[in-house]
């Protein structure tokens, strides 16, 4: 199997970005992945726009992207998976690099979400489910992920308290991360006191819609090492799906199928073991998430994940940090920059580059990345 | 052609489908599921398209409804169409027979009462323009 790198990361500041067009954050991305390759534009030979084009004010936008950043004529187009697009992204680009298609491929994540109107937003969030189904209930997003929760506490007995010490957590490193919406700390009483969005998940259980990008620069072996002298590899991807209904997913809904399914793939292809992980980066979208996560990627048993909290395991100096870059409850969720912003995060985490927050000696990386309602997973493996 | 599913739910968003005449059963009170013609697969929601054998003949036959509550929520934060009837249930249950149905849970069912496992029975429900069902104590 041909070995494929990432040889250059760019991330934007997230949040509400009233400064940035869609197109302005993706060049603010690219041009920070090619400063850190060292490359000129010429070297790119094609780019994967990933984003949730539902969210977006311009329709396909890789054609826009593409001109902005002066990649015409070269091949362009949009990958969408919800979430998980720049994750998906990713998987597209090492199969156009494997192929030999291409040799340097721009993923470039990307969402302008802060300018539709809260209605505009919560009306698509409403048809993020079986829309002919399920939909015309009044679902959102935080309800779908609100009833895993309470699958999750009936059986396990896990409380709300132990869902806010996830958010405590990755607002504690977000108020390291210069790029993360959220800057500051906050306690298990706020989390507790927060509104009720959907019972039990409350408002700071919650990540937030953001605006954003990240990219990441994708190419072979033979040209990783003339570009670089610290490739990070690509050492395995995992990618699932999952009935998009709820009523079509079998079992309590404790935990996520899809990313079962997902992390066994990865971890057959990078030939690893869930203990072999150093760093990672799963996806946050709510607090409930990260403890299902723990379980579903091997972290923790079946409904253990709260432990893992307790215990401090996923903390800096712990058995796996997670998400120490704030998460997706810190930085804001721009959907389809999301998963390439996490791989950037652990591209950093595996080159050493991390300042205060490195995790000494990590050498595997890995990050999960949901779409949707759980639609979608993909697991992706990265090795120094 | 029109077919008039948009009335399906509290807000409708999908108006064109082989199964709606769902909604003329629901205006008669009556909850339908399909079975398919060639191999007898149940399938409700109803579905045009048989799962198992991929036929396209079915027949309607009525459900008891009868089933288990799986997992459920209280929306407080909802889209704008459903902004007036916050908060409210949602939940998910396995009928007998192992058919699982996602819908709405009438707000008079005691909210102490709900948890995995709790018995229900789906009921037809009308409201305003629209007509569904929802889960109701048994």
């Amino acid at each position: 199997m041909s070995r494929i790198a990432i040889v250059g990361v760019g991330h934007s500041k997230f949040g509400k970005r009233n400064d940035a067009s869609l197109r302005e954050l993706a060049f603010e991305a690219y041009r920070g992945a090619l400063d850190d390759a060292e490359l000129e534009s010429s070297a790119i030979d094609g780019s994967v726009v990933c984003s949730a084009t539902h969210y977006d004010k311009q329709r396909s936008p890789a054609g826009v992207v593409s001109e902005y950043l002066g990649l015409s004529p070269k091949p362009t187009f949009n990958v969408e998976a919800a979430c998980a697009s720049s994750a998906v992204g990713l998987r597209i680009a090492w199969s156009l690099i494997s192929s030999r298609l291409h040799d340097v491929i721009a993923v470039v994540g990307v969402q302008k979400m802060t300018e539709l109107s809260s209605g505009e937003i919560q009306e698509l969030m409403g048809r993020a489910g079986d829309v002919m189904w399920e939909s015309p209930f009044g679902t959102s997003m935080p309800a779908y992920y609100a009833m895993y929760a309470n699958a999750h506490m009936a059986k396990y007995g896990t409380t709300e308290e132990d869902m806010a010490l996830v958010t405590v957590k990755n607002r504690k490193y977000g108020a390291k991360n210069p790029q993360a919406m959220f800057q500051k700390p906050v306690t298990v009483e706020e989390v507790l006191k927060s509104r009720p969005v959907s019972k039990p998940l409350k408002l700071f259980d919650c990540c937030a819609n953001a605006d954003g990008a990240a990219c990441l620069l994708v190419t072979s072996s033979e040209k990783a090492k003339k570009i670089t002298d610290k490739p990070v590899w690509v050492a395995g991807l995992g990618l699932a799906s999952s009935p998009m209904s709820l009523a079509g997913r079998q079992g309590p809904l404790s935990s996520f199928e899809v990313t079962k399914n997902a992390a066994k793939s990865a971890y057959e292809m990078a030939r690893i073991k869930p203990n072999d992980v150093d760093v990672a980066e799963v996806h946050d979208s709510f607090s409930i998430t990260e403890i299902l996560n723990y379980e579903d990627l091997g972290f923790a048993r079946p409904g253990k994940g709260t432990k893992l909290l307790k215990t401090n395991e996923t903390e800096l100096g712990g058995r796996v940090p997670v998400n120490i870059d704030g998460g997706l409850i810190s930085k804001g969720h721009p959907v389809g920059a999301t998963g390439a912003s996490q791989i950037t995060s652990l591209v950093h985490q595996l080159r050493k580059e991390a300042g205060d927050l490195q995790v000494d000696g990590a050498k595997i990386g890995l990050a999960q990345n949901i779409g949707g309602i759980g639609m979608y997973s993909a697991v992706s493996i990265l090795r120094a | 052609m029109f077919l008039g599913f948009e009335k399906f739910g509290r807000f409708g968003y999908v108006s064109q489908t082989k199964i709606a005449p769902l909604v003329s059963y629901l205006e008669k009170n009556q909850i339908m599921a399909t079975r398919c013609k060639e191999c007898g697969t149940l399938s409700f929601p109803p579905r045009a398209d048989c799962p198992k054998c991929r036929a396209s003949y079915f027949a309607w036959v009525p459900i008891e409804g009868k089933g288990k509550l799986v997992t459920y929520t209280e929306v407080y934060f909802a889209p704008p169409a459903f902004q007036d009837s916050t908060p409210y249930l949602l939940g998910l249950a396995e009928l007998d027979g192992g058919m699982r149905v996602f819908a709405p849970i009438s707000n008079e069912v005691d909210h102490k009462a709900l948890k995995p496992g709790l018995e229900l029975v789906l009921r037809p429900k009308h409201a305003g323009e629209g007509v569904f069902y929802q889960f109701e104590s048994q």
